[in-house]
C-alpha cells in the first residue's frame, strides 16, 4: 500500500505519538525491529500532523525523533490531529456530501429509493454511482451516529436530516473543556464548527497524552453506563505480552500530576478491584449487564476513604498501613500547614504546637505516599510506616539523596576533619 | 464511533472549500489557503487533486460546488453525549446557558464514571455567584480588549487596585484554580481569580502598547534519570508538560533538559525532591543548590 497521510487504524499512531512525546530518546533502530517501513510512514505521518513540534538531534545512535511541546503555550491540544485523520474512501467523501445537501433540501422525509433515484441526477453522465444497497447502508450508518433520522410514511422508512445547532455561543466553553474533560477530542471536533480562533484559555501542569487513550476511555464510559462487563486486551510492556480479561469497569481515575488515567474495575478471576492503567489497555469489548454493578461500585466508594493513589492491596500483606510524619515550619511559612491539608487525599492533620503539624493517614499501600512525603524534605522531623520495609526504603533512598548531592556520611567526615 | 472520518480533517477541509466555492471557483491559492487551516501539512496535494480530477466530484467543469446548500453537518449523538457530560460539570456554570439541550439523550460520563484523585481540595469555588459574575465579566473584556479595574485581596488580606488588560485565562487542573494574565499594569501581570474581591471595565487608555503573551523569565533544568522502580517512565510522564529533550547517556540513564518559568522554581524543587536518588539536578547551580539546602536543612532533624 502506497503511504497515505490518513490511517484506517489508530493504535498504531497512538502508540508512535506516545513514544515521541513522552520518551523521545529512541534512535530508529529501537523502533524498525518489527518493521522499518511503518517508522518511516509512521514518522512522515507524525511530520504532517505536528509541523515543527517535531524535533530532531543527531546522537552517536542515529538520528533520533521527539515531540517537544510546552502544554503551557499550545492552546489546543496538538495530539488531538490524530484523531482526525481517518481514511475513506472516494465514494464515502462524495457521498456524504451529495446526501446531507440533497436531505438538506428537503423539509419531509424520502425514501432510500428517492434518494438513489436523486442521486444519480446530479451527475448524469458520470461514472460515479451510487447503488440503493450502497445509499441504503449509508443511511444506516447516519442513523446509528445521530445525523439523520427516521420515520415510517405506510411501508416506507423516509429519511431526514437531524436539526443543526449553532454552537457559535459555545466556542469559549468548548476551548475549556476540549482540554480538561474526559474525552475532549469530542470538544475539538465541536470546536472545529465554530471559527473559535486561538481562544481565552492555557493551561498549567497540563497532560496531553490521555487524548490518545480517548476511545479506549469512551468504550469503557458506554460499558459503566449501561452496567456491562468488558473484555480488556491489556498489554504487559514488561514481558510484551497481552492478556484478555473479564472485567467489570467501575471508574476511570486521572492523575492531575501525570496525566496518568487508570481503570478501577472489578475482576473476577482475581475476586477483587483492582487498576488497569488506560495506556496499556489495547481493545475494549463490551461484555454482558452485571447485576452486581452497584455492590461493586459501592465497594470501591467505601475503598476510597483508604485510597493514595489507585492501588487496593497493602505491599505487605496487612489490610492498610499506617503512616505518620511530622513537619516544622516557621512563623512566617503558615502555607506549610495549609499544603497539608489542600495536598492530603486522605488522613488527618494534626497541630502539635504552633510550628509542628502531624499527619497521619491509614491506606492500603504507603508506598504510593513516598513522593508526596518528600516533597516536605528539609521539615520532617519524625517519619514512622507501620511497615518496616516502606520505613527502611524511605530512609535508605533518602541517605542515598545526601550522597548525590555531597552530603552523605564521607562528608560527615571530612567536616569533622 | 471516536474514530471516524466524520470528524476529520479531509471533511472540514472539503466543506470549508465548497461553502467557499459556492459563489465562485476558488484559486490554487485559495484552495492551498484553505486547506492549510483545517487540515494537515501534504493534504493540499492529495484534496486539490482529487475535487479536480473529479475523484471527489463536488466540483463543476466551472469550478463551483454542485451542492445546492452550504455544507453544515448536524451533531451527532456522540457530541450530544459529551456535551450532556459536560453540562453536568459545576465548572459549566461559568459559561451561562450555552449548551443546547438534549432532553433526550444519555450522558457520555457522569461524575460517578469519572474522577480526578490528586487535585488539590482549595481551588475556586465555582457555585459563588460573585466569582461566577468576575469570571464572565473578564472573559467578556478578553474577548473585546477591554481593559478592567481589579481590586484584589493579597495574601494578607490587604486590598490593592489597578487596572490592567486581560490578556488571558490560565487554568490548573492539580490547583483547580484558574488565574489571569494580565498587561499595562506594573504591579505584577498575574491574578488568582480567586483573590479578586470586584472588578470593572475601565474604557480609559491604558498607557504603553500591551503585549498579547506574558513574557515568561524561561530557565533550562537539566538533570540525570537512574532508571529504577520504573524512575524513567514516571519521570518523563510526570515532566512530559514541559517542552524538553530527552538523551540516553548510559546503560540504565539518561539526561533530560527541560524549559521552565522561573517564578515556578520553588515547585519545580519540590516535584524533582519527590523523586528521591534516581533524579539528579546537574545545572543550573543554583537550582542544585536549592536542592542541597533542603537536604542539608532535612539532615539535620536527624532522619
Amino acid at each position: 500500500m502506497p503511504y497515505s497521510e490518513l490511517i484506517k487504524n489508530f493504535s498504531r499512531v497512538r502508540d508512535y505519538m506516545r513514544e515521541f512525546y513522552v520518551y523521545g530518546f529512541k534512535s530508529r533502530d529501537e523502533y524498525t525491529k518489527k518493521s522499518a517501513r511503518s517508522y518511516d510512514d509512521e514518522k512522515r505521518r507524525m511530520e504532517s500532523l505536528l509541523g515543527d513540534r517535531m524535533r530532531f538531534r543527531r546522537t552517536a545512535e542515529g538520528k533520533n525523533v521527539f515531540l517537544s511541546i510546552d502544554t503551557r503555550v499550545s492552546r489546543r491540544n496538538p495530539l488531538y490531529k490524530a484523531w482526525k485523520a481517518k481514511s475513506f474512501t472516494d465514494g464515502d467523501i462524495t457521498l456524504h456530501f451529495l446526501l446531507l445537501d440533497l436531505l438538506a433540501s428537503e423539509k419531509s422525509g424520502l425514501s432510500v429509493p428517492e434518494i438513489t433515484d436523486r442521486l444519480s441526477g446530479v451527475f448524469p453522465d458520470s461514472a460515479r454511482v451510487f447503488d440503493e444497497s450502497t445509499v441504503r447502508k449509508k443511511l444506516k450508518e447516519y442513523e446509528a451516529e445521530g445525523l439523520v433520522r427516521t420515520e415510517k410514511s405506510g411501508k416506507s422508512l423516509l429519511y431526514s436530516l437531524s436539526c443543526p445547532n449553532d454552537l457559535a455561543p459555545c466556542a469559549d466553553m468548548l476551548g475549556f473543556f476540549s482540554e480538561v474533560s474526559p474525552c475532549g477530542v469530542i470538544g475539538s471536533f465541536l470546536l472545529d464548527k465554530t471559527d473559535a480562533g486561538e481562544g481565552s484559555f492555557a493551561f498549567k501542569h497540563h497532560y496531553i497524552t490521555g487524548a490518545l487513550d480517548s476511545g479506549i476511555a469512551a468504550e469503557l464510559f458506554a460499558a459503566m453506563r449501561e452496567k456491562r462487563s468488558v473484555i480488556l486486551e491489556n498489554a504487559n510492556r514488561k514481558n510484551d505480552s497481552v492478556a484478555k480479561i473479564v472485567a467489570v469497569p467501575l471508574k476511570i481515575m486521572c492523575s492531575a500530576q501525570s496525566g496518568r488515567q487508570y481503570l478501577m474495575a472489578f475482576v473476577p478471576r482475581f475476586r477483587r478491584i483492582t487498576s488497569f492503567r488506560l495506556d496499556n489497555i489495547l481493545s475494549v469489548t463490551a461484555g454482558e449487564e452485571c447485576e452486581r454493578f452497584d455492590e461493586y461500585r459501592a465497594a470501591l466508594a467505601g475503598m476510597r476513604k483508604n485510597m493514595w493513589g489507585i492501588s487496593t492491596q497493602s505491599r505487605g500483606g496487612d489490610r492498610l498501613e499506617h503512616v505518620e510524619f511530622t513537619v516544622r515550619y516557621g512563623k512566617n511559612e503558615p502555607y506549610i500547614r495549609q499544603r497539608l491539608e489542600r495536598e492530603k487525599r486522605c488522613g488527618t492533620v494534626e497541630d502539635i504546637d504552633g510550628n509542628t503539624a502531624k499527619f497521619s493517614a491509614d491506606v492500603f499501600d504507603a508506598s504510593e505516599m513516598i513522593p508526596w512525603i518528600r516533597t516536605f524534605l528539609c521539615r520532617i522531623t519524625e517519619i514512622h510506616f507501620s511497615d518496616p520495609d516502606t520505613e527502611k526504603r524511605f530512609l535508605d533512598d533518602l541517605h542515598a539523596m545526601y550522597g548525590l548531592y555531597g552530603l552523605g556520611e564521607e562528608a560527615d567526615g571530612n567536616a569533622v576533619q | 464511533m471516536l474514530f471516524s472520518e466524520l470528524y476529520g480533517a479531509y471533511y472540514n477541509a472539503v466543506a470549508a472549500i465548497l461553502k467557499k466555492a459556492a459563489e465562485k471557483p476558488l484559486t490554487k491559492e485559495e484552495m492551498r489557503q484553505t486547506v492549510e487551516k483545517y487540515a494537515f501539512g501534504e493534504s493540499f496535494v492529495t484534496i486539490e487533486a482529487a475535487l479536480r480530477n473529479g475523484d471527489w466530484p463536488l466540483l463543476g467543469e466551472d469550478g463551483r460546488s454542485v451542492l445546492k446548500n452550504a455544507p453544515e453537518m448536524p451533531l451527532t449523538l456522540l457530541q450530544k453525549r459529551w456535551l450532556k457530560a459536560i453540562s453536568l460539570d459545576p465548572r459549566v456554570k461559568l459559561f451561562g446557558d450555552c449548551i443546547p439541550d438534549f432532553p433526550e439523550v444519555e450522558p457520555l460520563f457522569t461524575g460517578e464514571d469519572y474522577e480526578v484523585f490528586d487535585r488539590y481540595s482549595d481551588g475556586d469555588d465555582y457555585s459563588d455567584e460573585g466569582y461566577i459574575g468576575r469570571f464572565r465579566l473578564i472573559l467578556r473584556a478578553i474577548g473585546e480588549r477591554t481593559p478592567l479595574r481589579f481590586e484584589v485581596k493579597n495574601r494578607t488580606g490587604a486590598v490593592s487596585r489597578f487596572t490592567a488588560m486581560p490578556e488571558y485565562l490560565e487554568y490548573s487542573e492539580k490547583d483547580d484554580k484558574f488565574r489571569l494574565m494580565t498587561s499595562g499594569c506594573r504591579y505584577g501581570s498575574v491574578v488568582n481569580l480567586g483573590r479578586i474581591v470586584s472588578c470593572e471595565e475601565c474604557f480609559g487608555e491604558l498607557r504603553g502598547s500591551p503585549p498579547r503573551e506574558r513574557r515568561r523569565a524561561e530557565e533550562t533544568l537539566v538533570f540525570e534519570i537512574t532508571d529504577e522502580r520504573k524512575a524513567l517512565e514516571r519521570v518523563l510522564m510526570h515532566f512530559a508538560h514541559f517542552e524538553k529533550e530527552a538523551e540516553r547517556i548510559g546503560e540504565k540513564t539518561y539526561r533530560v533538559s527541560l524549559r521552565y518559568d522561573k517564578d515556578d522554581e520553588t515547585e519545580l524543587v519540590i516535584r524533582v525532591l519527590s523523586f528521591g536518588p534516581f533524579l539528579r539536578v546537574v545545572s543550573p547551580q543554583s537550582f542544585v543548590n536549592l536542592i542541597r539546602e533542603r537536604l542539608m536543612m532535612q539532615k539535620k532533624y536527624g532522619l
